[in-house]
């Protein structure tokens, strides 16, 4: 499973997204390799989790987070309140502002969303941000 | 004496002014609670279309913490799984358990875990949907939350409502809880085998289904020794 994610990883940082090989990896990964529910060390106060669900270490959530399906998200990465997550890669030390609804997105690692109330569909995002139209998204 | 009586007056005057807030923004609470009803009946139905469509059954088991919905789903799950794609959907606060169990008798499970709210939404359900190959299943069983009150506020789109209670929860269990047996087309009263032991009225329990709700069907089992599980099934008009 990490070798797939390794994989994603891979595509989403070139400079140049292949996006259909992108897309591929991608429901490859949710569909056939993202199973379960593991979760046993996030840091927050009992979000919702629909299974499948990953969670790396130290992931820390805020209040009333809707998590699921179909999402992985890398250790040390923060989801802020009210956030609404399905299928959704979110590599490690990422930063997902308050009431951020994201379905079908990748977000690279180290990317920092820091703005609220937002409805983001079908892209990879990218870059640090303090508001949506800062964001590098690229669209599949 | 004086200082203590104007600590309370300043106490009173605090919570006055709390009930001015509320009254401020009972509108909005008021439009948003049918807001929220509205949008769940909405989704509701449209998961029940969505499941005719693809010819799957579904039932929504509800009832009391350690009433047995998961042992007796375990029962059904086992004897349909040869026949039926099965999908179970479990709702707990946390942990995988009751969707281990059931997954043990070759049924898929999902597991949703809804943190701190008590019962499974139709949202929780639309989500799980839209993202599975419906071709894929014959029924679907959902294991709501544990508990008596709150699934009454939500519908689930499902074919058919159970509500289980267990006679270890005392003859009154029904009568405290009317809202559930209104809404649900089967009662079950499980734990029968305890019945001698215990001395619990069940015939009471029985009367109080029917009192509450005339046309909902009234099934006494037993998952740990199968008593009437084949007759649930019946029920169930699969």
């Amino acid at each position: 499973m990490k070798e797939k994610l390794e994989e994603i990883e891979e595509v989403v940082n070139e400079i140049e997204v292949d996006i259909i090989k992108l897309q591929n990896l991608f429901s490859n990964y949710l569909k056939q390799h993202l199973k379960g529910l593991i979760i046993e060390n996030y840091i927050g106060e009992y979000p919702t989790f629909m299974e499948p669900v990953i969670l790396g270490e130290k992931v820390k959530i805020g209040d009333d987070v809707l998590i699921g399906p179909y999402v992985y998200i890398g250790e040390n990465s923060e989801i802020g309140n009210y956030a609404e997550l399905s299928n959704t890669i979110i590599f490690d030390n990422v930063r997902v502002g308050d009431n951020i609804k994201l379905d079908n997105c990748i977000i690279a690692k180290d990317c920092k969303l820091n703005f609220s109330n937002s409805n983001i569909k079908n892209c990879i995002l990218k870059g640090i941000a303090n508001s949506e139209k800062e964001v590098l998204k690229i669209y599949f | 004496m004086p200082n203590r009586k104007e600590k309370e007056i300043t106490r009173i005057q605090e919570l006055e002014s709390i009930n001015l807030a509320r009254e401020e923004v009972r509108d909005l609470v008021v439009q948003t609670k049918k807001e929220v009803e509205k949008d769940n009946e909405l989704l509701a139905s449209q998961i029940n279309q969505e499941l005719r469509k693809n010819n799957i059954k579904s039932v929504d088991v509800v009832g009391a913490i350690g009433s047995g919905k998961t042992a007796i789903l375990e029962k059904i799950v086992e004897i349909l799984s040869s026949k039926y794609r099965i999908l179970v959907i479990c709702g707990d606060i946390t942990t995988r358990v009751d969707a281990d169990r059931i997954e043990s008798h070759n049924a898929e499970t999902i597991q949703i875990n809804t943190g701190r709210e008590c019962a499974l939404n139709a949202y929780h359900i639309y989500q799980i949907i839209k993202n599975k190959d419906l071709k894929d299943y014959d029924l679907i069983f959902i294991e709501n939350v544990g508990n008596l009150i709150c699934p009454s506020d939500f519908i689930l789109g499902t074919d058919k409502r159970i509500t289980i209670v267990s006679i270890t929860e005392g003859e009154w269990v029904i009568e405290k809880h009317p809202m559930l047996f209104k809404m649900s087309q089967i009662a079950v009263i499980n734990k029968i085998d305890l019945a001698e032991r215990l001395g619990t009225n069940v015939e009471k329990m029985i009367d109080d289904a029917k009192k509450i709700n005339p046309n909902i069907e009234v099934i006494t089992t037993s998952a740990k020794t199968g008593e009437n599980i084949t007759k649930l099934i019946e029920k169930l008009e699969l």
